[in-house]
């Protein structure tokens, strides 16, 4: 009895059960069925992003009557007019716009140094500083990182104090369109860098010293070799800089002050304040229709980049 | 390799404004947390912690540091079996449509969270739900689960398939193989996924704004609100929970599976 314990362990009797067990609700015939249903939970849950969109176009058909604040029941395009032709949204838009593409050059110019240095120093010492400071803002959120801002800012803050001990007037450093640009930089230099990183350690070390051995200074290797060898890390991270900028809330919100909106302002503001669901639900699928055709364009262009899951990446 | 020293001091130049920008808040409201006065100044007037006692005491403060931790459990546990399933999925099975379902996968980054946001909050308000925990930290993982996919099947990727036949070879079935080889494999993956997912939820600003009453708000909501009407220490304590919390979530991210892992090509 003792010996035939000792050959058959009770965690195998667990795992022969458990086995049985699941040869019995999941014979080997359903075994093509099962990456489908490992799949299903996630699909379930991206489910409820489709469904809410659908809930969006479904209101954004309607328009509001302003006597009774009832949504019209029959389907109209009246938001579309209104969203196309309001001059409000449109400096709206074309604010966001603009500020996204600065924020996104700037983020690339200061995230590819830093990646760079990162990947390629020979220190483990300074590369887990140079991690350890991205990650930290990285998990810090926006809020408390713009109330940092405020803090450093203002017109009691930091530098407008430090100002004032060496006789200068104070500055009006926030709740400007520099001051929302800075903060979106700072918010979005960790993305950038963790999806440069990547694409730079991809790049053999050789290539650089070849180019080197071969007459090429720094800045031509630069430029004829490690460039064009990161363009996949480049699309991945301008991609994303580009989209969450457009669509920020919070750092328009908190350091323009209300004077500075973007369009996930604007669209706020048509849920919470006016009350006009119609619109904002309009505004909102516009945006993402904008953010979809973005990401589109630039995969069909350069392809997934670094942001392909699963096999397609390799 | 830096040889050159043009290359070098350019190199530095842009690092260290980087650092700089990066840094300053942080090192700002750790700053802040600590002053003697009534209001935030520079200089500061003296140290103290008497802004600590004072959150201590404050329970809304408390409350909604609690809420934002039962939103960011509630995201974690269910991201971890989503996440991890679809990452093996998509990492070890040749699944028909793969294109498509990829992309469709990564509809919580193309959507702008406004948009995401927003149609939660309608799905959400008609399923009657609105105004409890439990729909924000489901809200949350929906948002930020290509995370937890992508930290998965970097994993998944690298577990060679031999091993699993290996096993399968030896006798194993097929529960016993994804036990003891598939799911130790990933198990990097899924750790560094779920504190990501922990601490993005804990963050979380825009989604939980759009998906909380009054009665609910989250600590990002609650200090979004109060910078708003008047700048006062007691926040950047209560801010300071957050960079403690980013901090253990560095530490234990190190230990576990080593920050160098975020650098590998893929």
């Amino acid at each position: 009895m003792r010996a035939a314990r000792t050959a058959y362990p009770l965690t195998w009797r667990i795992m022969d059960v458990l086995e049985a067990f699941a040869a019995f609700v999941w014979p080997t015939s359903f075994r093509r069925a099962i990456p489908y249903l490992l799949l299903a939970p996630a699909l379930l849950l991206v489910g409820l992003l489709v469904l809410g969109l659908i809930q969006i176009g479904d209101l954004s058909l309607r328009t509001l009557d302003t006597s009774t604040f009832l949504l019209s029941e029959n389907y109209t395009l009246a938001n579309y007019r209104k969203a196309l032709t309001e001059p409000l949204f449109v400096v709206v838009a074309t604010r966001s716009l603009t500020g996204s593409l600065i924020v996104t050059v700037v983020t690339l110019i200061f995230a590819f140094p830093y990646a760079y240095l990162m990947v390629r120093t020979r220190s483990a010492g300074l590369r887990k500083f140079l991690l350890i400071a991205l990650f930290l803002p990285f998990f810090i959120g926006q809020v408390v990182r713009a109330y940092g801002w405020l803090i450093i800012l203002g017109n009691q803050g930091m530098v407008n104090e430090a100002l004032g001990l060496i006789g200068v007037a104070p500055l009006r450093l926030l709740y400007n369109y520099p001051a929302v640009l800075f903060g979106l930089v700072q918010y979005m230099l960790p993305f950038a860098v963790l999806m440069l990183a990547p694409a730079l350690t991809a790049i053999p070390e050789e290539l650089e010293t070849a180019a080197a051995s071969l007459g090429a200074n720094w800045v031509h290797s630069f430029i004829h070799v490690v460039l064009p060898l990161a363009r996949p890390g480049l699309v991945g991270a301008g991609l994303v800089v580009v989209t969450l900028s457009l669509t920020d809330f919070a750092m328009p919100a908190i350091l323009g002050g209300g004077s500075q909106d973007f369009i996930a302002n604007a669209i706020y503001d048509q849920f919470f304040r006016t009350s006009d669901q119609g619109l904002g639900a309009t505004l909102a699928l516009m945006l993402v229709a904008l953010g979809s055709l973005l990401v589109g364009i630039v995969f069909t262009l350069f392809g997934a980049g670094t942001l392909a899951m699963g096999r397609a990446r390799q | 390799m830096i040889t050159s020293t043009s290359k070098s001091v350019i190199l530095w130049g842009f690092v260290s404004i980087a650092l700089i920008v990066l840094s300053a808040p942080t090192i700002v409201v750790l700053g802040s947390s600590l002053t003697a006065g009534n209001m935030i100044t520079f200089p500061p007037e003296g140290l103290s912690l008497k802004w600590y006692a004072a959150i201590l005491r404050a329970t809304d403060l408390r409350d909604a540091f609690l809420r934002s931790v039962f939103v960011s459990a509630v995201c974690t546990i269910v991201a971890i079996p989503a996440g991890t399933f679809a990452g093996i999925a998509l990492a070890k099975y040749a699944v028909r449509f793969e294109k498509a379902i990829q992309v469709y996968l990564l509809l919580p980054f193309t959507i702008p969270l406004i948009g995401s946001g927003i149609g939660l909050m309608l799905i959400f308000g008609n399923a009657g739900v609105l105004g409890q925990l439990w729909p924000v930290g489901i809200a949350c993982c929906v948002i930020n689960l290509p995370f937890m996919i992508w930290a998965v099947t970097a994993s998944a990727a690298s577990l060679d398939p031999d091993l699993e036949l290996a096993a399968a070879n030896c006798g194993a079935g097929p529960l016993q193989t994804f036990l003891y080889v598939t799911l130790p494999a990933v198990t990097p993956g899924i750790i560094s996924g779920s504190l990501l997912m922990f601490i993005l939820a804990l963050n979380e600003f825009l989604v939980s704004l759009l998906l909380v009453d009054a009665r609910i708000v989250t600590l990002p909501v609650q200090i979004y609100n109060s910078i708003r009407s008047i700048i006062t220490p007691d926040l950047a304590a209560i801010s300071v929970v957050f960079i403690a919390c980013a901090v253990a979530a560095i530490f234990l991210l190190d230990r576990l599976v080593g920050l160098d892992i975020f650098l590998k090509s893929k």
